[in-house]
């Protein structure tokens, strides 16, 4: 281990190992975002969300349709917030876009529990969970279908552009995935301190007894839902910007496998847990990063993409020592 | 329960009708077109292509025609295969290059066929994954009246180097939509007949061309070579050491094979700190998009260039790094991009495509499509004049010496000795990316006066560079993973 954190400082100069941090903080922030709209699902509803990866994408792609299209999704009418034909949006205009793709996701993860979570209440978890697997590969093609075959644009004002931090180079988008991700999971803790926040955490803690407390647990359902749908579109948009793989669009090739990469994150931080998901995310990004930036002298030793497998062994470890995460809730029963 | 069971009707309808939205191709549609003279055009690429067989055609054109698999005799209908990835990492390409050779049938058939045979193609989705695509070409190849005659579009070089063995042994005779080194050697790829140069010789033009470029402007040539695993990536890094070696080029990072999984910092990371001042890569357009656009990002100041299809113009030119791509980048290909003025066969295919496919944007894959659709077409006009439609004697034209195809200007003609330094087609195109002209528009939006572009300017037309000009072949420059 000493001999690694040698080898890392003669290897780095101070320009890369901020780079590096920059990029794992950014990273972080993606993972930490979709992580949310799992963790929150979770919590109210006990079902592991399989339909991230798609309903995650839709969000984007909602996002290029206002944005690059000029429309909105599923209607025949014109956004008129959208920038004009061959010019890019201002900064205050692209986020009010992204608040309305926010808003389509949350409608959509709405429909989505109303019509194929709702019916399921009191079924088995695990059917609940393959459900969600369902609702994944159906919304799967709509994604494909939408994107035409090609990459779509997201419109991000600052496009590929960087500060100079000395001799660091810091990608804008790096900086706005850091600040979008510090508001909304203040936001999420801010939210579990609402009256509905609390209902949504009685319900996680136990739905009979919420019931009996006079808690709509449907509305609890279909709020998480709205909330984890709109989390996820967020993280997937906030990956579409340059120089993030996308490369400032909507990815056919990068975008449906994101949720999967968030995996590790949400086991390291414990399921239910939203402060697992923001220190998992970080930690795994973190992880992930300087293990493909530091270790990369040896990638003929280690084999080719070995930073992707960092994230699974990081997860490994965890649930060797610590099953429920660093913040998941102990399940007891007795025996 | 009741309930229940709605519902599970009610997603399994959606995901059908999702399904039907996706592939609303209709894979063996009839042709229509008789109006366009295009298949005229083309089907004289069967005459100057054959070997001196054309001449019988008029001989056997009430005589019986040997047939076995894959051809309707009553109703002169023969099948041919399409086995593509319309889902996967190449789909965006793919689709527009089935779509192309397509139309090509329609044309052909809406002018009457050959002597009154008309070709039906029977398209399948690999979606780039081998197991499915291995599963397709025994549903094209099985040996009913089911199976086609060929199989005239194959996707990506896995799939085909898992099929070639058991193609040569049904003898069915294997487009490839690949470019690997392994398949004009007649002890692999008996019954794979490979198009255009290889992804090795292409290498070798695109460095030593990237060479002048660098020494033009002055700079000192250091190359970088990224490929991913697998005999795509593999014989675009071999062909792009083997130039370097030839020209005394020092490789500063090699990272063939690196590319796996979704994390390629190290890559970038390497890349960056090399010094290189010319890349060659052999990847998909996404992990181009990634690395590429990081390694700008990050200052790496290069020129580019790599196999095709590593650029995609449809993945690139929407990205935030169109700019940079126009400024660093160059791509490599094979053929004629779309409205290439002065070219014979372009001129078909807009005919074709702006008639048939309206709703389709311009494309420089068609030209991919079309060039298939031409060789397949002049294998079963040569077929039929010898009145031998079996798939036996697909295979035996293929390997015939004097067999030879006109392409029309669309690509450098070719013809098939059974010798591997003989039959390696050494030219290859360099276009330039621009993003200042980047233009795609509908078909049914073209006119002459406003053709719309992809942003590709062809800069140099059938480029053959001094090494791969010089350079003697024994065999592949790799051996088959599979």
């Amino acid at each position: 281990m000493i001999n690694a954190f040698l080898q890392l400082a003669q290897v780095g100069t101070g320009a890369t190992l901020v780079q590096t941090l920059l990029k794992s903080f950014a990273l972080g922030s993606v993972y930490v975002l979709i992580a949310l709209g799992f963790v929150i699902i979770f919590k109210a509803t006990q079902v592991l969300n399989f339909a991230a990866g798609a309903l995650s994408m839709a969000g984007a792609m909602f996002m290029t349709i206002l944005i690059s299209d000029g429309g909105l999704p599923l209607l025949p009418f014109g956004n008129p917030l959208a920038p004009a034909e061959g010019e890019t949006a201002s900064v205050v205009l692209f986020f009010v876009n992204v608040l309305i793709a926010l808003a389509l996701a949350a409608l959509l993860g709405l429909v989505i529990e109303r019509l194929a979570i709702r019916p399921m209440v009191g079924q088995p978890l695990f059917a609940m969970a393959v459900i969600t697997l369902g609702i994944e590969i159906a919304i799967r093609p709509f994604n494909l279908d939408a994107t035409a075959l090609e990459g779509r644009r997201l419109g991000v004002p600052w496009g590929a552009s960087s500060w100079n931090w000395g001799d660091a180079v810091v990608p804008k988008s790096y900086i706005v995935a850091v600040i979008i991700a510090a508001i909304a999971g203040a936001g999420v803790l801010l939210f579990f301190r609402t009256k509905l926040g609390v209902a949504m955490r009685a319900v996680a803690f136990d739905q009979e007894a919420a019931m009996a407390q006079g808690i709509n647990v449907g509305r609890v359902f279909a709020i998480a839902w709205a909330m984890g749908t709109a989390l996820a579109a967020l993280g997937a948009i906030v990956y579409g910007m340059a120089p993030f793989p996308p490369g400032g669009s909507v990815s056919q090739e990068i975008h449906p496998l994101l949720a999967l990469r968030v995996l590790p994150v949400i086991v390291l931080g414990g399921l239910d847990s939203v402060a697992g998901a923001i220190y998992g995310g970080l930690i795994i990004a973190t992880a992930e990063v300087f293990a493909g930036q530091y270790l990369s002298q040896w990638n003929s030793t280690l084999g080719s993409g070995y930073s992707t497998i960092v994230p699974y062994l990081v997860m490994l470890f965890m649930l060797l020592v610590k099953p429920y995460g660093l913040f998941g809730t102990p399940e007891i029963r007795r025996v | 329960m009741r309930r229940l069971k709605v519902f599970v009707a009610l997603l399994l309808a959606l995901s059908m009708l999702a399904a039907a939205c996706g592939d609303d191709e209709d894979s063996s549609s009839g042709g229509d077109d008789g109006g366009s003279d295009t298949s005229d055009d083309s089907g004289d690429s069967g005459d100057s292509g054959d070997s001196g067989d054309s001449g019988d055609s008029g001989d056997s054109g009430g005589a019986e025609i040997a047939t076995d698999f894959g051809v309707d005799a009553e109703n002169k209908i023969i099948y041919v295969g399409i086995n593509g990835d319309l889902t996967g990492p190449f789909a965006s390409l793919v689709a527009e290059i089935v779509a192309a050779q397509e139309v090509y049938w329609e044309v052909f058939n809406g002018n009457g066929g050959y002597q009154g045979w008309t070709v039906e193609p029977v398209v399948l989705d690999s979606s780039y994954q081998t197991d499915i695509g291995i599963q397709n070409y025994e549903t094209l190849a099985q040996e009913s009246e089911d199976g086609v005659l060929m199989i005239t579009e194959n996707t990506g070089s896995p799939i085909t180097a898992a099929i070639a063995e058991q193609a040569a042994e049904d003898n069915v005779l294997v487009i490839p939509l690949s470019w690997a080194s392994l398949w004009p050697d007649p002890a692999f790829g008996s019954a794979i007949l490979e198009k255009q140069t290889t992804y090795c010789v292409e290498a070798m033009n695109g460095v030593e061309w990237l060479y002048e470029k660098v020494q033009s402007e002055g700079l000192d040539p250091a190359l970088a070579i990224i490929g991913r695993p697998g005999e795509y990536g593999e014989d675009g890094s071999v062909g792009a050491a083997l130039a370097a070696e030839a020209l005394g080029i020092p490789v500063v990072y090699d990272g063939t094979g690196a590319v796996a999984g979704d994390d390629r910092t190290a890559i970038i990371s390497e890349l960056v700190s090399s010094g290189a001042t010319m890349v060659w890569v052999t990847l998909t357009p996404g992990e181009l998009l990634d690395i590429f656009g990081n390694s700008v990002t990050q200052g790496l100041r290069a020129y580019w260039s790599g196999s095709s299809p590593s650029f995609n113009y449809l993945v690139h030119m929407p990205s935030d790094f169109a700019a940079e791509f126009s400024e660093y980048y160059f791509q490599s290909q094979y053929q004629a991009p779309w409205a290439t003025p002065g070219i014979p066969g372009m001129e078909d295919i807009i005919a074709a495509m702006v008639e048939a496919r309206p709703e389709l944007n311009i494309s420089d894959v068609f030209t991919t499509g079309w060039i298939e659709g031409i060789m397949a077409e002049t294998l079963i006009r040569t077929a039929i004049d010898q009145g031998d439609l079996t798939r036996a004697n697909m295979v035996a034209i293929s390997q015939d010496p004097s067999f030879s195809v006109d392409f029309k200007g669309l690509s450098a003609d070719q013809s098939w000795p059974q010798d591997y330094n003989e039959a390696v087609v050494r030219s290859s195109w360099i276009y330039d990316v621009d993003v200042s002209k980047f233009n795609l528009i509908p078909l049914a939006d073209y006119t002459p006066e406003n053709p719309g572009s992809t942003g590709l300017i062809p800069i140099e037309q059938d480029y053959i560079g001094s090494v791969a000009e010089n350079f003697v072949f024994d065999g592949p420059c790799i051996e088959t993973s599979g």
